[in-house]
């Protein structure tokens, strides 16, 4: 059965050997009765509305005639045998025969076909179905302001929310559910605005606070609280995907990436207003110049999964190097359009959307925005002052570099060619002693955790040599700070032999093995042999070179010299004890590879550059006028004091951020190019190979009136590519913007939206349950200037959120009767608290929770092979450490590797944008909850501090009901309890209040 | 009813529709099973609401009389070479030394474009198909009669990350459900005490992406693939509490009890909620879990014979730190014997790992110095393990039913890199299938003289369509298993897959 063939062959047309289309058919064709049929049965299926393979249709008359990705046009009308459409259905073109599946077109329906064609193709208007207008839907109609609506029972509506939300209720003849209890609403509220539980004094407070307002300024409380913008910040961070790593291959982390985390919670605790906090994630840098959110707001862009090796490993002159930037533009673009417009544009990257308005080029348009931005860390500083005066340094050393080169042109045209002479040299040595750092460092040693053992590499010369010198180079490798000399060792010896395992007949050639010796750098070293003879030149280091928290040995080059000066060790065999063998950089063969670092240095036919430049001084000294003299050296001095005054200032911070990059290597960015935009085609089905038309830097075609392209003067800076969409996605008549986040306001609220597809409000996602609220809340929140903690405190102190999530039994029956999905909302639903609530919840009740805010994100893992691709381990994390006590805002949050308990309580996963998080109660998230060991460590603190702060066994599981439900035990509960604590230990009994629904749910 | 932990879940809460309910937080029951419930009681048909949610209805795809009902993918980490494994090219060895020149630029991943390298082993045919097999997967003679070769892959990109995600979870970009998580979506669970999805990682950690190639992501989180480490002390996350002193087995028995009472009186004052219940028997069912994981993955009932053939070591021994056949071996049969043991006791998916991420000294496939110092130990140690695997559930009657699908990243060049390796080769590679319906003993589409690219360029293979044909043999139209997910349906198979007809017993 070997090599069994299965080439498709397609039913016979009758015309397989004939290279020649069959003959038109002579009547007059007309479309409705002779063709659309055929195109009906052969062709819509994957070329009409359903589906466009190719790019093409054969339902509209346009699509049919001009459109295709491969071919088009597709039909020519009058010439039936120049239609690539003929040759496919005729089976004529053996690469592409159409229909792909199904029954072939018969000779009879070819010729039909042939004579429509070439009859001039007619293809009545009427004959096409009317377009919809692709504005046509609830989400891209103008927003406007709704009036309120009349309702019977006006005495409940505290607020518009509540007339909208009741009339739709009264027209389904449902009526809402009472008030709840204070002890109800101040864990419901607690819960929503900070994500914590409330503390049992505040508790007490609230449930017997008399005042009318004492709901009022209970809102105001939690609103005003710095725990308010983490736990909104966590929700945010949902929908941008924000993480700590990288992900993909290696996942090495993104040690600059809480800047952005942190700028969230500021702006959500500041209550900055909305549009602007849009307008700061896009363009920040530009459009709000010297402030510190300006620049930190760019992690938004940055914020998604990278591709460390298919940049850092490939250049963007590989296909492998262009779909990796092509990847990473296309999660810009979807971040930002699923973020902010609840938008899924990116369809568009293979086709034009099949179901919203969105054409290739509108998508590709918006990659285009882009097109100039890799992910990295921007620098700025937080202090304006500093910002100013490092900027202010900057143009200061760059005006004296533009005087300097007038002066040096000056110098140039008086020195005439002697002096140019002179100045080549200078260059070409300086090149010589930079090429240095080319691919090929040297080979390495594997790494060690302590200096003493020994490692040897050596050089097998083929055959005995009598050897004049041996000759080494260390390496250099900016590794940890270290640069030349890097991984040699400080002790060792090298020896000649014939044997290769160095058993017998061994000379020591040089010994350094009783003292540390000084580390020589990148200069190569010289050890005379005097005739010796020997096939193998072995080097043993017996004590290892440090590098971080190990140990290594590496060396750049060994050259190994016979009699007549050759180099007997080049292309030489190589092996050692070992060998990291991290190709480009680190392999044995580039141990005799002829190349060591600053290699262009030690050609002694060369000067080197010292003598040149004191040639060059002597030279102008006795030639230049003193005058020019004069001011070439004081623009020499200003220039060193300028760069003294910056080196002088406080370091930069970093923020991991989309920015113009300039790197080296496979990773260059376009800083070298001033950040110019790569130009950007559309790609025919989204391949990279098969780039169409460029595109300028436009958006989609939401707004009537504006144009798609941003029409921006030629040449711009990139940035103004970015300024411009910030400017249209937060325009007021955005018709999606506004309606996107009051949406998912009120989704955190309620447990779901008004639109439950929160990240999508284009045809496949759903309707609105009550569109005239949605637009009044979105009209609302533009009037009030973006306002979100206006917009909290109006959902939180309506009726409607206020209601009991328990009704009783009759309208219960009725409620589920008529609106099963309490989409109309005549009760309060009851909420799951998500992985983070959960986790805040059990550090607060067990009286170990750190409020610290801010700055780099604790790690509840132990990283192991950092070197390479980390592993995160998180079993090996200490659960009492009390700096793993904080947040879970303030997780470093891995891609690769997610952490297991917060995993199994549905946590968000970093990769993907998460509107809404999945609710699941599986037996894994039981097992979590009852066994981690972090809940196993705050069990036992949280019977520690009940043991502090009650005397005896029922007061303690008393006070343990009110830490962990907000409300006291009924004296079952208490009784059970007490008993438990009794014979099993009050830290068991701590984990079964952990485990109880009620600590879980929020009702 | 099937009241699976994994697939759990009875009738919504207030707030949502039963069976949105059901579907978002993961259908529960199982597609089947609940589509069946669902039936039952009218839901699919008769709710005003109807129609907004059948996107997440994986009954609607399941049309076809399944012919398996389990899978086993052995995912080879850092891309295993198919021309020292599988794909036998003459062509290499007549010319090995040579300058190799297919006639048209090669971009490769290193520029590690050296001469044209034959094997450094020797091929033989094996069984009736007379199918050629490197000596270092000479175990797998024993069973080639069973396996149908796919010679003709292709994948997108020659990136490990990209290309890991794409044959794992059918997209080149993180955030895509694991097919094992697909296939639990679509078929539920047969043992509701055993995890749907179970993934049997390499030792030495995970491969490029970790956990993103294995995850739920926007299906519900219980169709995840659960981590089992066999071998290690904890082979699943928190099965059991750590050693701390206060937890005794009575003081456990005690604390559920007193839970459920509580969890049963909150759930009285709470009518009509029917997550509150279903939490109550997640509970049970861990517990019963605490119970049937380690009974499925003690070996040590396992007789001699049979540790034997999946090649184990049944004594306790200190491995050498260098790479070797045998560590290999015995590490990869454990794995491969558990999988069989789960395989019986009803989990759907098992995924096997062989190496993991690309470091040095090398722990996976990635063999761009020197292909016989890594491929030689790892093949023999796969290949021992998978070739027992097929004979143990042929033995049983289990591979008529179960799938085993070997698969890898990408394929390695003809030409040599630093002497002794190869590069990245992304045009071509090797897959191979067997049991659950698979045709036994074929060869489908041949690569060209080199193993380069596909001999028929135009019509190559790609994942989509493996992911397609074993869609297929579970019952499934792989355009039809969808779940909609920010506006758009996604499938394993994104918008491509043709079932691979002549791969169909």
């Amino acid at each position: 059965m070997l090599g069994l063939l299965f080439a498709q062959v397609p039913s016979s047309l009758g015309a397989e050997d004939d290279l020649s289309p069959p003959r038109p058919a002579s009547e007059t064709v007309d479309f409705e009765r002779d063709i659309r049929p055929i195109f009906e049965r052969a062709c819509i299926d994957c070329h009409g509305p359903e589906k466009q393979k190719s790019g093409y249709r054969l339902d509209s008359r346009n699509a049919a005639l001009n459109g295709g990705d491969v071919s088009a046009p597709n039909i020519r009308p009058g010439d039936s045998a120049g239609s690539p459409l003929i040759r496919f259905v005729a089976g004529l073109d053996t690469d592409l025969r159409m229909p792909a599946r199904g029954e072939a077109l018969s000779t009879e329906e070819v010729n039909r076909l042939r004579a429509w064609i070439d009859q001039g193709a007619v293809w009545p208007e009427s004959a096409s179905p009317p377009t919809p207008d692709p504005l046509d839907w609830w989400s891209l109609k103008p927003l406007a302001r709704p009036a309120c609506p009349p309702v019977s029972e006006a005495g409940w509506v505290r607020n518009p929310i509540d007339a909208f939300v009741l009339a739709r209720l009264e027209e389904h003849g449902l009526s809402p559910a009472p008030e709840a209890d204070r002890r109800t609403l101040i864990r419901r509220l607690s819960f929503d605005l900070l994500g914590l539980p409330p503390a049992p004094a505040e508790v007490e407070d609230f449930v017997n606070d008399p005042a009318p307002d004492a709901y009022a300024r209970l809102v105001d409380r939690l609103l005003a609280s710095p725990r308010h913008g983490e736990r909104w910040a966590r929700h945010w961070l949902d929908v941008v995907h924000y993480g700590d790593t990288h992900g993909y291959d290696k996942d090495q982390p993104r040690p600059n990436a809480w800047p952005y985390r942190d700028y969230v919670i500021r702006a959500l605790d500041e209550d900055k207003p909305y549009g602007r906090f849009v307008r700061e994630q896009l363009a920040g840098d530009v459009l709000y110049p010297g402030t510190e959110d300006g620049i930190v707001a760019l992690g938004f862009i940055a914020a998604g999964p990278w591709d460390l090796i298919g940049h850092a490993e490939v250049p963007e002159t590989k296909v492998d190097g262009q779909i990796a930037r092509m990847l990473d533009r296309d999660d810009m673009v979807a971040n930002t359009l699923t973020t902010f417009c609840s938008t899924t544009v990116h369809c568009a990257r293979c086709h034009n959307h099949k179901f919203d308005p969105i054409q290739q080029v509108d998508y590709y348009r918006l990659q285009a925005v882009f097109a100039a931005l890799d992910r990295a860390d921007k620098s700025y500083d937080p202090d304006p002052a500093l910002a100013q005066q490092r900027a202010a340094l900057d143009r200061r050393l760059h005006r004296i570099k533009a005087r300097k080169q007038d002066l040096d042109a000056v110098l140039t045209a008086a020195g005439g060619p002697e002096l140019n002479a002179l100045d080549q040299a200078i260059a070409a040595a300086r090149d010589r002693a930079k090429t240095g750092q080319r691919a090929e460092f040297g080979w390495h040693s594997a790494i060690e955790s302590a200096p003493d053992t020994v490692k040897w590499v050596q050089v097998d010369l083929g055959e005995p040599v009598a050897i004049a010198a041996v000759e080494y180079v260390g390496c250099h490798d900016d590794f940890n700070g270290i640069g030349d000399g890097f991984g040699f060792p400080p002790r060792f010896k090298i020896e000649l032999s014939d044997d290769p395992e160095f058993h017998d007949d061994v000379r020591l050639l040089a010994d350094r093995t009783e003292a540390d010796a000084p580390n020589p750098g990148v200069k190569p070293q010289r050890i005379e042999a005097a005739g010796g003879r020997g096939r193998f030149v072995r080097i043993t280091a017996t004590r290892l070179a440090p590098r971080q928290n190990d140990f290594i040995f590496a060396l750049a080059e060994v050259r190994v010299f016979d009699q007549e000066g050759r180099n007997v060790a080049l292309k030489a065999t190589v092996t050692a004890s070992d060998s990291i063998e991290a190709p480009p950089r680190w392999s044995r063969i580039n141990l005799v590879d002829g190349y060591a670092y600053g290699a262009g240095e030690s050609d002694a036919s060369k000067e080197t550059g010292a003598e040149l430049e004191r040639r060059r001084s002597e030279w102008v000294a006795a030639n230049v006028p003193a005058e020019l003299l004069a001011s070439l050296e004081t623009v020499r001095r200003e220039q060193q004091e300028t760069e003294a005054a910056i080196a002088a200032l406080p370091p930069p911070r970093k923020v991991y951020a989309g920015t113009v990059h300039s790197g080296s290597g496979s990773f260059r960015g376009t800083g070298a190019e001033g950040g110019r935009p790569r130009p950007i085609h559309v790609l025919a089905r989204g391949d990279v190979r098969q780039p169409r038309d460029e595109v300028r830097p436009g958006t989609l075609p939401f707004i009537p009136g504006t144009p798609d392209e941003f029409g921006l003067p030629n040449p711009h800076p990139e940035g103004a590519r970015r300024a411009a969409l910030a400017r249209w996605v937060t325009d007021p008549r955005n018709p999606l913007t506004w309606r996107s986040i009051v949406n998912r306001v009120w989704q955190h609220h309620f447990g779901r939206g008004l639109v439950d597809s929160p990240n999508d409000f284009g045809r496949m996602g759903q309707a609105p349950s009550h569109p005239e609220l949605l637009d009044w809340l979105a009209s609302e929140f533009v009037a009030r200037g973006g306002s979100l903690k206006d917009l909290h405190r109006l959902i939180v102190t309506s009726a409607t959120y206020r209601q009991a999530s328990v009704v009783s039994l009759d309208a219960l029956e009725q409620g589920r009767r008529i609106d099963v999905d309490n989409r109309l909302l005549w009760r309060m639903n009851r909420r799951k608290l998500e992985a983070e609530a959960v986790r805040d919840a059990m550090l607060a009740v067990a009286g170990k929770l750190d409020l610290t805010m801010g700055g780099p994100g604790f790690q509840d893992f132990v990283v192991e092979k950092p070197e390479h691709s980390p592993h995160y381990q998180y079993h090996l994390a200490d659960p009492n450490d009390p700096s793993l006590h904080r947040r879970s805002i303030y997780r470093f949050l891995v891609r690769s590797q997610p952490q297991p308990f917060m995993a199994a309580l549905d946590c968000a996963d970093p990769s993907m944008s998460v509107d809404r998080r999945n609710q699941t109660l599986t037996a894994l998230q039981a097992l979590a909850l009852r066994n981690d060991r972090l809940v196993i460590a705050l069990a036992a603190a949280f019977a520690e501090r009940l043991t502090a702060e009650s005397t005896d066994a029922g007061s303690r599981i008393e006070r343990a009901f009110r830490l962990a439900l907000g409300r006291p035990a009924t004296p079952d509960e208490r009784e059970a309890l007490t008993g438990y604590a009794r014979q099993h230990g009050l830290p068991n009994a701590c984990r079964v209040l952990f485990n109880l629904n009620e600590f879980t749910f929020v009702d | 009813m099937n009241n699976s932990p994994y697939h759990r879940l009875p009738p919504g809460p207030p707030g949502f529709s039963r069976r949105e309910f059901l579907w978002r937080s993961g259908g529960g029951l199982g597609g089947l099973a609940l589509t069946g419930l669902l039936h039952s009681q009218g839901l699919l048909a008769g709710e005003p609401d109807a129609g907004q949610i059948p996107a997440n209805d994986p009954s609607r795809a399941f049309v076809y009389p399944p012919k398996a009902r389990r899978v086993v993918q052995l995912f080879m980490a850092g891309a295993a070479s198919h021309i020292d494994l599988f794909d036998h090219k003459p062509a290499l060895k007549q010319r090995d030394g040579q300058p190799w020149d297919p006639g048209e630029t090669v971009e490769l991943f290193q520029d590690g474009h050296g001469a044209t390298l034959a094997s450094p082993w020797e091929f033989r045919p094996y069984g009736q198909s007379g199918k050629w097999l490197s000596e270092i997967v000479a175990p797998l003679g024993a069973v080639v009669d069973e396996l149908a070769f796919v010679h003709n892959l292709v994948g997108k990109t020659g990136v490990h990350s990209q290309a890991t995600l794409l044959q794992a979870t059918g997209f080149n970009t993180p955030g895509f459900p694991g097919m094992g998580a697909w296939v639990s979506y679509g078929l539920g669970s047969m043992n509701e005490n055993l995890p749907t999805f179970v993934v049997l990682p390499d030792r030495r950690g995970f491969p490029s992406n970790g956990a993103k190639n294995w995850d739920a992501a926007f299906l519900p989180a219980q169709h995840q693939g659960t981590l089992v480490r066999v071998g290690a002390p904890n082979p699943i996350e928190a099965l059991h509490p750590p050693d701390t002193g206060f937890i005794t087995g009575a003081g456990e028995a005690d604390g559920l009890s007193i839970m459920r009472e509580i969890n049963r009186e909150h759930a009285a004052q709470r009518p009509g909620d029917e997550r509150l219940e279903a939490r109550i028997r997640s509970y049970e069912l861990a517990a019963r879990m605490q119970l049937a994981a380690p009974e499925a993955l003690d070996l040590s009932g396992e007789s001699p014979k049979t540790l034997e053939r999946y090649g184990i070591d049944p004594t306790t021994r200190q491995w050498p730190k260098e790479i070797n056949a045998a560590e290999e071996m015995d590490r990869f049969g454990r794995k491969c014997l558990t999988a069989r043991r789960l395989l019986e006791r009803g989990v759907r998916f098992v995924q096997i790992w062989s190496g993991c991420d690309n470091g040095f000294p090398r722990r996976n496939w990635d063999s761009h110095e020197d292909i016989e110092r890594d491929h030689g130990p790892l093949a023999l140690g796969f290949s021992k393990g998978a070739a027992a695997l097929i004979l143990d559930l042929k033995e049983r009657g289990l591979l008529e039913d179960t799938i085993v699908l070997w698969t890898t990243e990408f394929g390695r060049m003809p030409c040599a890199q630093s002497g002794r390796g190869r590069d990245h080769n992304p045009f071509c590679f090797t897959n191979w299938l067997c049991g659950g319906g698979i045709r036994p003993g074929v060869t489908h589409g041949p690569s060209d003289e080199w193993g380069y690219k596909p001999a028929d360029r135009a019509n190559p293979t790609q994942v989509y369509d493996i992911h397609a044909t074993m869609l297929r043999l579970l019952g499934f139209d792989h355009t039809r298993l969808t779940f909609r997910h920010n506006g758009i349906d996604r499938r394993l198979t994104d918008v491509h897959g043709k079932v691979i007809e002549p791969l169909l017993a």
